[in-house]
């Protein structure tokens, strides 16, 4: 089995929105390198799950050990953890009254402490990388989708972090657009980054997925890697997700 | 007069240039004369630039306090809304937001509860009664009242950002209050600066109701004069002009400033 390093490991995972459980009892563990897809009908908990790792949703009771920190803990400083585990949203969430490469240098000059021409030669660099150097100056506002979410994916990679968590980073674009953003992300598998990825991209859980998880009503009823996942599942709810996504 | 003119013609020339010396002649000196009692005898007009002086001075400072007030609640309040409301609090820090929310809401339910002329007296005569700084107690009374208008648009400002920009920078490291300085409060400053300089009109004019307690401003001015001079046409239409003309320049100024800010955008 693969015996790199564990870089996330999730305990007994429990969340409420007031008195409706969320998640009801998670346990995952994430090592260097995986491509986790999580998987599952909408209202699962995939997302409060994904949101979770960094804290976003406060987990109402278990642990997230993060690089050896359990960052549940209030009395860790969630902060410095998070310039370590980047994060891309559905809605891409760009900073709207900054451009293109003033979202990508931010973090790194405030909190990396880089001086600025570091930080601009860095985010340069990213942005050939997926294909807008030529859009360093514009505004989101003057942005395709597929463009935004490449942004804000090169934005996270910008402050070098461990592991990026994406939360249906392509259920916001038209589908025209959607090959581009995966693109970026199976580049991005293929270097070796540790990525966490919630998605309905059934070819992309099977492409690039080291280890598919299937969520239903709170709980990850099913993991495998992406060959078994698809071609043997053994969950009766995953089978009947299956029948209707493939 | 035409003395060659028939007796019946004559008498009816007579009354007309009568009519017209009393409508024309009589009108525009006495006018003069309303304008020269209003305006130039004993150097009136020192009074009403005075009078603006007092209220550009009344205005400004009150704004600044209202700002400073207005900014301090909103955050107050829209962090508790974000992160407290409706959960119990845990540490010390969550008590004082818990207890700095509640005072705000006083605060605000007070001040938007009650006529402003009304602050302005008790002010005046209840907290200042000792005092002879009577314009201190016009700007802390204006900048409280504003205060409470300036914190709901503010609040209301932070609120129209979209919840995802916090997110985002909160999932790059920032903190609270970087996240606040540095992505939302831009974005809500651009959104809600028609509010502000709609409440900051409102201010100017409703330092007039300083003149109520006795402070030498505009409108006091010009009240003074109206009843030293028995003349009411001129004292009144130069303060509202003046107020007028205060109030289009900063449209204005807000206007240009508002097309700015909205240029970094497109």
């Amino acid at each position: 089995m693969n015996d790199n390093e564990v870089l996330i490991k999730v305990e007994n995972l429990h969340k409420y929105f007031d008195k409706l459980e969320v998640l009801k009892g998670i346990n995952a563990e994430i090592r260097k390198g995986d491509v986790m897809v999580v998987i599952g009908a909408s209202g699962s908990g995939k997302s409060t799950f994904l949101r979770c790792l960094n804290l976003l949703e406060e987990p109402t009771s278990g642990s997230i050990i993060f690089e050896g920190v359990d960052i549940t803990d209030s009395k860790i400083d969630i902060n410095k953890h998070r310039q370590k585990m980047g994060m891309v949203f559905q809605q891409f969430n760009l900073f709207n009254n900054k451009n293109v490469i003033e979202n990508m240098t931010l973090g790194p000059i405030r909190l990396l402490k880089q001086n600025k021409n570091e930080a601009r030669a860095n985010a340069m660099r990213l942005l050939e990388r997926v294909g807008l150097a030529d859009k360093a100056y514009a505004y989101p506002s003057q942005l395709s989708g597929g463009q935004k979410q490449r942004v804000a994916i090169v934005r996270a990679l910008a402050m070098n972090p461990d592991v990026m968590l994406f939360d249906e980073p392509t259920s916001a674009l038209d589908p025209e657009m959607v090959g581009e953003v995966l693109d970026v992300m199976k580049q991005l598998a293929r270097e070796g980054m540790t990525m966490v990825v919630v998605t309905h991209e059934m070819g992309f859980a099977r492409e690039v997925g080291t280890e598919v998880v299937f969520v239903d009503e709170g709980v990850i009823v099913e993991k495998a890697p992406p060959k078994e996942f698809f071609e043997n599942p053994k969950n009766p709810r995953l089978k009947d997700f299956l029948s209707k996504v493939l | 007069m035409n003395f060659l003119l028939p007796i019946s013609t004559a008498v009816s020339a007579v009354a007309a240039d009568a009519a017209e010396s009393s409508g024309s002649d009589n009108f525009f000196s006495g006018l003069w004369n309303s304008f020269e009692k209003t305006f130039i005898y004993q150097d009136r007009w020192m009074f009403f630039l005075n009078g603006l002086w007092a209220t550009l001075r009344i205005a400004f400072f009150a704004a600044i306090l209202g700002i400073i007030l207005g900014f301090l609640i909103a955050a107050v309040r829209s962090t508790y809304d974000l992160h407290l409301r409706g959960k119990k609090s845990r540490n010390f820090g969550h008590f004082m937001l818990k207890v700095l929310n509640v005072i705000s809401n006083i605060y605000i339910t007070i001040i938007r509860g009650t006529p402003a002329v009304i602050q302005v007296m008790i002010m005046y005569f209840i907290i200042f009664a000792n005092s002879r700084n009577k314009e201190l107690a016009a700007v802390l009374s204006f900048g409280i009242n504003s205060g409470a208008y300036v914190a709901e648009i503010v609040r209301s400002g932070i609120m129209s950002v979209d919840k995802g920009q916090t997110e985002a920078a909160r999932s790059l490291g920032f903190n609270y209050p970087g996240t606040m300085f540095l992505i939302v409060f831009p974005q809500a400053f651009k959104n809600i600066l028609p509010a502000l300089g709609n409440e900051f009109i409102v201010l100017i004019k409703e330092t007039s109701v300083a003149a109520y307690v006795g402070i030498a401003e505009l409108t006091y001015v010009g009240n003074l004069i109206r009843s030293r001079t028995w003349e009411a046409f001129f004292p009144l239409i130069a303060v509202a002009l003046i107020y007028l003309a205060i109030v289009m320049l900063l449209s204005f100024l807000l206007k240009k400033l508002e097309r700015r800010l909205r240029r970094s955008e497109r």
